[in-house]
């Protein structure tokens, strides 16, 4: 599940035919120029690009003149903000606002169905619609087997107040947000605000879409845009294209483990003998030598003090996880103590792959998560 | 008696000619599950493993009368394998598979409701009834037979506490492994329900994670209908706010979603959470 910029996101509305205002990506002042043109106007918006919220508060969206852009551009390029610099600005043509609207489009877990929320209080979180106006978010719930028609909008658009031409305008446009999502694989979409302009217009102001990660190989175009890269640090990015889940976090031990529940859970044990996780690792069920090798490269770019190897395996053998450790000392500096704990499928030929090369497995997690805890402590 | 499975059921593996499908299958056949038939499209009329292949479900659930299968095939194909095994009237669908499109299996999960199949999984590993059958990949060795019905969002996790368990001397009656996608067949409150309801089971023990709502409305159910004592450990104490610890489901959304919080709603409907995994067989001894 990852999201994408809001520029990435609105050319895939403007594909989905949904209205969007006009826009360009900045490249440099020329850009500039072109879009003012284009615009056939000296005012337009610029909006520095964000996987994060907040970008107004932060001062990452202005109304700008065609001299002003320049500057200000260069102002918030490179610009930090929650952790991640700045690195692309959109050009967007303003837009004049009558009302603003929430609309969203979601497949939601606990139906299992594609989930649309409306609003006709817009331009806010929706949590604090959520919350101080509860019965002003309106649900239509659509059966996941069939596509959906605008007919089925027509309730949804009346208690938003739209009527007449906007009424199917907004119908039209919620069965293309439906249809995009299906096409795409997206888990959501949202439009916060969606804007009614005084000429009657309905148009997203703004986009947030998130694509379903396991649908990266029939979506090659989403799957190669610059957000779906930059939503990783770099060895997060490296253990993602190896097929590894691993998400850095800042204790002391590394970790590998087979499974998310289980690596949820090594991280836990760290915590509960006194020490503290230095990232989960989940290499997935059947992981082979390979990924365990590249499991250990990746915690070797790591700064930590010991390594904890936790298996159970079911449809990973413990004979495939022991050759990677194998061969990954042989070919990483490793020079933090490594703990391992293996059992499962294969395992006497795993433990006997170690054992012929000095190194001692565990059968159990809670001995094997002391140890290591005691060596690293022990080391300092 | 146990739930789901026993030693009669009839079971046909969808990709028992690929790696992981034939190497579990062998397993599984090992431990005393009558595998039937096996189906890859395009092989039919093959044997492996001693086991008759078809190229269709259809021709496979015709020839065996079978009513469970089991699938081990690669995400991209999983959709159809599993819209073919429902269409050809199975009543019992595992699918192991991760990584599956959640749209492909929103639409799986639906047909399956529509008719009336139990779906289990995917990104599962399966289940098992000690001394009797397994469909999947748990490892048979570390489980024993018994009176503790285990219900859980993990795989390798559930290992833990089954190999736990029986290290104290604490068998099983089932042991079924729901996935942990986001969007998936059967949850908690399916499984308790049938532990609650199978003669066999004495104790319940629910394991669970960060993310989703599953453990909340488990809590509401024992609270009004379930009345042998149940046990929980929920995995992702240390994880932090809004990252994805590998699987979909496992995303903390604000405080609802969080280990402490999800611990906190079972403990009030009178359920004992574990710290760790390995103090689930205590607190059952203890309650002895």
């Amino acid at each position: 599940m990852s999201m994408l910029y809001e520029i990435e996101g609105k050319q895939l509305f403007k594909d989905s035919k949904i209205p969007v205002p006009r826009f360009k990506a900045y490249t440099d002042s020329d850009s500039i120029k072109a879009f003012a043109e284009e615009l056939n106007s000296n005012v337009m918006m610029a909006k520095g690009q964000s996987l994060s919220g907040g970008r107004g508060k932060a001062g990452l969206i202005k109304k700008v003149t065609t001299d002003e852009a320049e500057d200000y551009i260069q102002s918030i390029l490179g610009q930090y903000h929650r952790g991640k610099p700045i690195e692309l600005v959109m050009l967007e043509e303003p837009l004049e606002i009558e009302k603003e609207y929430y609309l969203a489009v979601m497949l939601d877990n606990t139906s299992g169905q594609y989930l649309t929320l409306a609003s006709s209080r817009g331009g806010v979180d929706i949590e604090d619609i959520a919350e101080n106006y509860p019965d002003e978010i309106f649900r239509k719930t659509l059966p996941i087997l069939t596509e959906p028609f605008p007919y089925q909008f027509m309730e949804l658009g009346k208690k938003l107040g739209f009527v007449a031409r906007t009424l199917t305008q907004f119908t039209s446009l919620m069965t293309n947000m439906v249809n995009m999502a299906i096409k795409n694989d997206l888990t959501l979409i949202e439009i916060n605000p969606l804007i009614l302009t005084p000429d009657k217009k309905i148009i997203a102001a703004d986009s947030k879409v998130v694509i379903d990660g396991n649908a990266y190989y029939r979506q090659p175009k989403i799957a190669s845009l610059k957000s779906q890269r930059d939503r990783h640090t770099d060895l997060e990015y490296e253990a993602d294209e190896a097929g590894i889940s691993y998400v850095q976090l800042d204790g002391e031990i590394g970790i590998i483990a087979g499974g998310a529940g289980l690596s949820m859970a090594t991280c836990d044990i760290l915590e509960f003998f006194g020490s503290s996780p230095a990232n989960f690792l989940d290499v997935g069920g059947g992981a082979g030598d390979i990924k365990i090798e590249k499991s250990l490269e990746i915690l070797s770019n790591q700064d930590i003090k010991g390594i904890f190897i936790n298996f159970f395996a079911g449809i990973t053998r413990c004979d495939d996880v022991a050759r990677g450790v194998i061969n990954a000392t042989k070919k990483y500096n490793i020079d933090v103590p490594v703990v391992i704990r293996l059992v499962g499928t294969n395992d006497k030929r795993g433990i006997q792959i170690l054992d012929e090369n000095g190194i001692k497995a565990y059968g159990e997690m809670v001995p094997a998560a002391k140890k290591i805890v005691e060596l690293v402590k022990g080391g300092n | 008696m146990a739930i789901l499975i026993d030693e009669t059921t009839k079971v046909i593996v969808q990709g028992i000619t690929g790696k992981q499908g034939n190497f579990h299958s062998k397993s599984m056949i090992d431990y005393g599950t009558k595998i039937v038939a096996g189906v890859t499209p395009g092989k039919g009329g093959q044997e492996t493993l001693g086991i008759p292949v078809f190229d269709s479900m259809k021709e496979a659930v015709n020839d065996t009368q079978a009513l469970a299968s089991v699938i081990f095939i690669p995400s991209k194909f999983t959709y159809s394998a599993a819209m073919e095994a429902i269409d050809a009237g199975v009543q019992l669908l595992t699918i192991i598979t991760e990584g599956i499109p959640v749209k492909d299996t929103a639409r799986i999960r639906q047909k399956a409701i529509d008719n009336n199949v139990i779906l289990v999984g995917p990104n599962c590993p399966g289940l098992i009834t000690p001394e009797a059958s397994k469909i999947g990949i748990i490892p048979g060795e570390i489980c024993s037979k018994g009176n503790v019905g285990i219900v859980s969002r993990s795989g390798t996790l559930t290992y833990e506490i089954i190999q736990n368990l029986s290290m104290n001397g604490l068998g099983q009656s089932s042991c079924v492994g729901l996935g942990g996608d986001p969007i998936k067949g059967i949850g908690f409150n399916e499984c308790l329900m049938m532990f609650e309801q199978d003669p066999q089971t004495k104790y319940i023990v629910m394991v669970g994670e960060i993310g989703g709502t599953g453990e909340q409305e488990a809590a509401n159910l024992v609270k009004k209908e379930i009345t042998k004592p149940v046990f929980a450990f929920i995995a992702g104490q240390t994880a932090p706010l809004g990252k994805q610890m590998g699987h979909a489901g496992a995303i903390v959304h604000g405080k609802s979603g969080t280990a402490k919080e999800k611990m906190r709603i079972l403990a009030e409907a009178g359920i004992a959470t574990a710290q760790t995994p390995g103090e689930i067989p205590s607190l059952i001894v203890n309650n002895l």
